[in-house]
């Protein structure tokens, strides 16, 4: 059974008097365990098919399943409690809560459903010790570089052993450097872990690790994992001569 | 809920400059409640001990039937004193001191000019221990239990009379039993106290004298009455009026000075009156301040949202805040209140001339207990309330939206 499955979604929403058609009729499956990147040109519709997934937003039209269960119609709260269990977001600017230092961003999901305790502060501190963080566990988000901000967004995902992490161009504001750290630490994670990753991103060293490419374009998923190389090739000459 | 209060103490402080504003808004409300209300609860506090202390005593009690015909100052309504009455009045619970006094019309003539006056005779011996504040404003002797023809006269009446102390007067009144008497007084005081028409009519003379001149031996007209505490007045009253039955009428002194009461009330009206200026400028302040927040920090709210956060918790959160913001605001101005109150006590008070009076006073601001109460109830809850609708439309933001704002 499939971790994600997308059936005949649609989205469309009104801009002042006129009507944007988001997503055509997508269908996508995800495996438990996939390490998968959403590509395709701004205004494609890649980050409201992940707002979608992730429970952000809901379809106009179609059948969303997460982990066999139907979405589509479930309250806020629900919703809520779907994204605090099931699924982990990592977002392209960190969006780390500034009043809080690094244990507690990462803890805040756990805490928030009522968890607590020194097991639960054992477990941030394995967390941030797994993305590198031991040294800055005391710190606020304002006295970290941008890398370890988003390690604090990768743990802070984690915590919550999601069945999905949704990773929003998670590295389009890093420097080369620090994005293959990033990069190279999901990747550990999906390795490791066996934590499913779906990444909307632009970054063709994310596409080269990533397993499966899903191409959008238009709103409609356009099959064909060669275009899909193909935009990586290009990619990778654009990112060269740069 | 730990780290919702522990998140909500942080967000407070994130905008010093911002919270200080709202913060002193809140306390600067508290602050000018607790100095307004100090002011005129010791303003009150003039008001009824100079009625309680100087005129009336706590209690009065008079024939039944004489509060009906009172302002012709009537002799047939008249009680017996230094027997029974007096001692069962004297023996009830709560009661410390009994005077009694004859309130008679006459004339009052100094071998120039004659003109009306109104009598007030009073046993000096017990007289001031009712009414310890009763002369306040005299120029001169007071009456004494020993001389029973010497009086006091109000200031203005001697001014026109054109008297000074030691003069000879004679005071001339019809008797119960309605043939006119007179007796030679001797102007030992002048009285200048609050009421104008004290100052302008009234003589004070010793009970013994106007008992004589009233043909009423050994009689009285009204009985004053002091208490220990009065907080149980109306208490007491109704038990007084129960053990002398209903030949004799008790009425309490904002039964006798209702006009007092009024004063005392309208004080009250304008007080809350501004305290509800100041709550509303800390209400709009909040919730600016609440709505600014929300504003700011959007997408930080979206964050939690994707997270899994429940929208009781954001509204918790922002209530939170404001609770946090209201212990500071009122802690701030509860501390400057009695500080500024404890300093001009330590001082001596304000001098004031209180109303109708032209002697001067020293105020004391006191703030009852009550008013502290209400205030920091009332300033807490409209904090609260004023993060109502910030709270709720933090907590309606749809998720997607809110990650999307800058």
């Amino acid at each position: 059974m499939a971790l994600v499955a997308l059936q005949g979604i649609h989205k469309s929403y009104q801009l002042g008097k006129t009507e944007v058609i988001a997503l055509k009729g997508v269908d996508l499956s995800i495996e438990a365990g996939e390490f998968t990147v959403v590509m395709g040109p701004s205004g494609s519709g890649k980050t409201t098919l992940l707002n979608i997934i992730g429970c952000l937003d809901r379809a106009s039209a179609g059948s969303y399943q997460l982990d066999g269960q139907e979405i589509g119609h479930r309250d806020f709260n629900d919703l809520a409690e779907v994204r605090n269990r099931k699924i982990g977001f990592i977002f392209q600017n960190f969006n780390l809560i500034p009043v809080l230092n690094v244990i507690e961003n990462i803890e805040f999901p756990c805490v928030i459903r009522g968890e607590g305790g020194k097991t639960l502060r054992q477990r941030v501190e394995q967390v941030a010790a797994e993305v590198g963080l031991t040294p800055q566990l005391l710190h606020r988000p304002d006295e970290l570089s941008g890398g370890q901000r988003q390690r604090v967004a990768i743990a802070r995902a984690l915590i919550t052993q999601p069945q999905l992490v949704l990773a929003d161009e998670p590295t389009a504001n890093l420097d080369s450097t620090t994005s293959k750290q990033i990069i190279d630490l999901m990747l550990r994670m999906n390795r490791e872990h066996g934590v499913t990753f779906l990444f909307s991103t632009h970054d063709p060293r994310v596409m080269e690790h990533a397993r499966r490419v899903v191409y959008i374009h238009d709103g409609a998923i356009v099959d064909g994992t060669a275009r899909a190389a193909a935009d990586v090739a290009k990619m990778k000459e654009i990112t060269a001569h740069a | 809920m730990f780290t919702i209060i522990k998140l909500a103490i942080r967000n407070v402080f994130r905008n010093k400059g911002r919270t200080a504003l709202t913060c002193g808004a809140i306390g600067f409300g508290v602050w000018m409640t607790m100095l307004l209300g100090g002011f005129v609860y010791g303003l009150t506090g003039i008001i009824v001990d100079d009625v309680i202390l100087g005129r009336t005593g706590a209690l009065q009690v008079h024939k039944r039937g004489y509060d009906n015909v009172k302002d012709n100052l009537p002799l047939d309504f008249d009680m017996e004193y230094g027997g029974e009455l007096r001692k069962k009045i004297q023996g009830i619970a709560g009661v410390t001191a009994v005077t009694g006094r004859i309130l008679f019309a006459g004339s009052l003539n100094n071998g120039m000019r004659n003109t009306f006056v109104i009598g007030n005779a009073h046993d000096a011996e017990h007289e001031y221990q009712v009414c310890p504040s009763a002369n306040r404003g005299l120029l001169g002797q007071a009456l004494t239990p020993k001389v029973e023809t010497k009086g006091m006269v109000g200031f203005e009446l001697a001014e026109a009379l054109g008297a000074k102390l030691g003069a000879s007067m004679v005071v001339q009144a019809a008797a119960k039993d309605g043939q006119q008497n007179a007796m030679d007084l001797e102007m030992a005081g002048t009285v200048n106290n609050n009421l104008p028409i004290e100052s302008k009519r009234m003589v004070y003379v010793p009970l013994a004298m106007a008992q004589q001149l009233l043909k009423l031996p050994g009689r009285v007209t009204e009985y004053a009455i002091a208490i220990d505490d009065r907080e149980r007045l109306p208490d007491i009253a109704a038990d007084m009026q129960r053990q002398l039955g209903p030949d004799y009428h008790v009425q309490t002194w904002f039964e006798l000075r209702p006009q007092v009461l009024d004063i005392v009330k309208t004080q009250r009206v304008v007080l809350l009156s501004v305290c509800l200026v100041f709550l509303i400028i800390a209400v709009i302040g909040v919730m600016n301040t609440m709505l600014m927040a929300v504003l700011e920090r959007t997408r930080e709210i979206g964050t939690m949202m994707a997270v899994g956060i429940r929208r009781k918790l954001i509204t918790g959160l922002f209530l939170a805040e404001a609770a946090v913001m209201a212990v500071l605001g009122i802690g701030t101005g509860c501390a400057l209140g009695f500080g500024v109150i404890a300093w001009v006590v330590y001082r001596g008070g304000f001098a004031v001339t209180p109303p109708g009076s032209k002697a001067i006073v020293q105020l004391q601001p006191y703030v009852p207990d009550w008013l502290v109460l209400l205030v920091v109830c009332a300033t807490a809850l409209a904090t609260v309330l004023a993060a109502v609708y910030p709270a709720w439309r933090a907590s309606r933001l749809r998720p997607v939206e809110a990650l999307r704002a800058v």
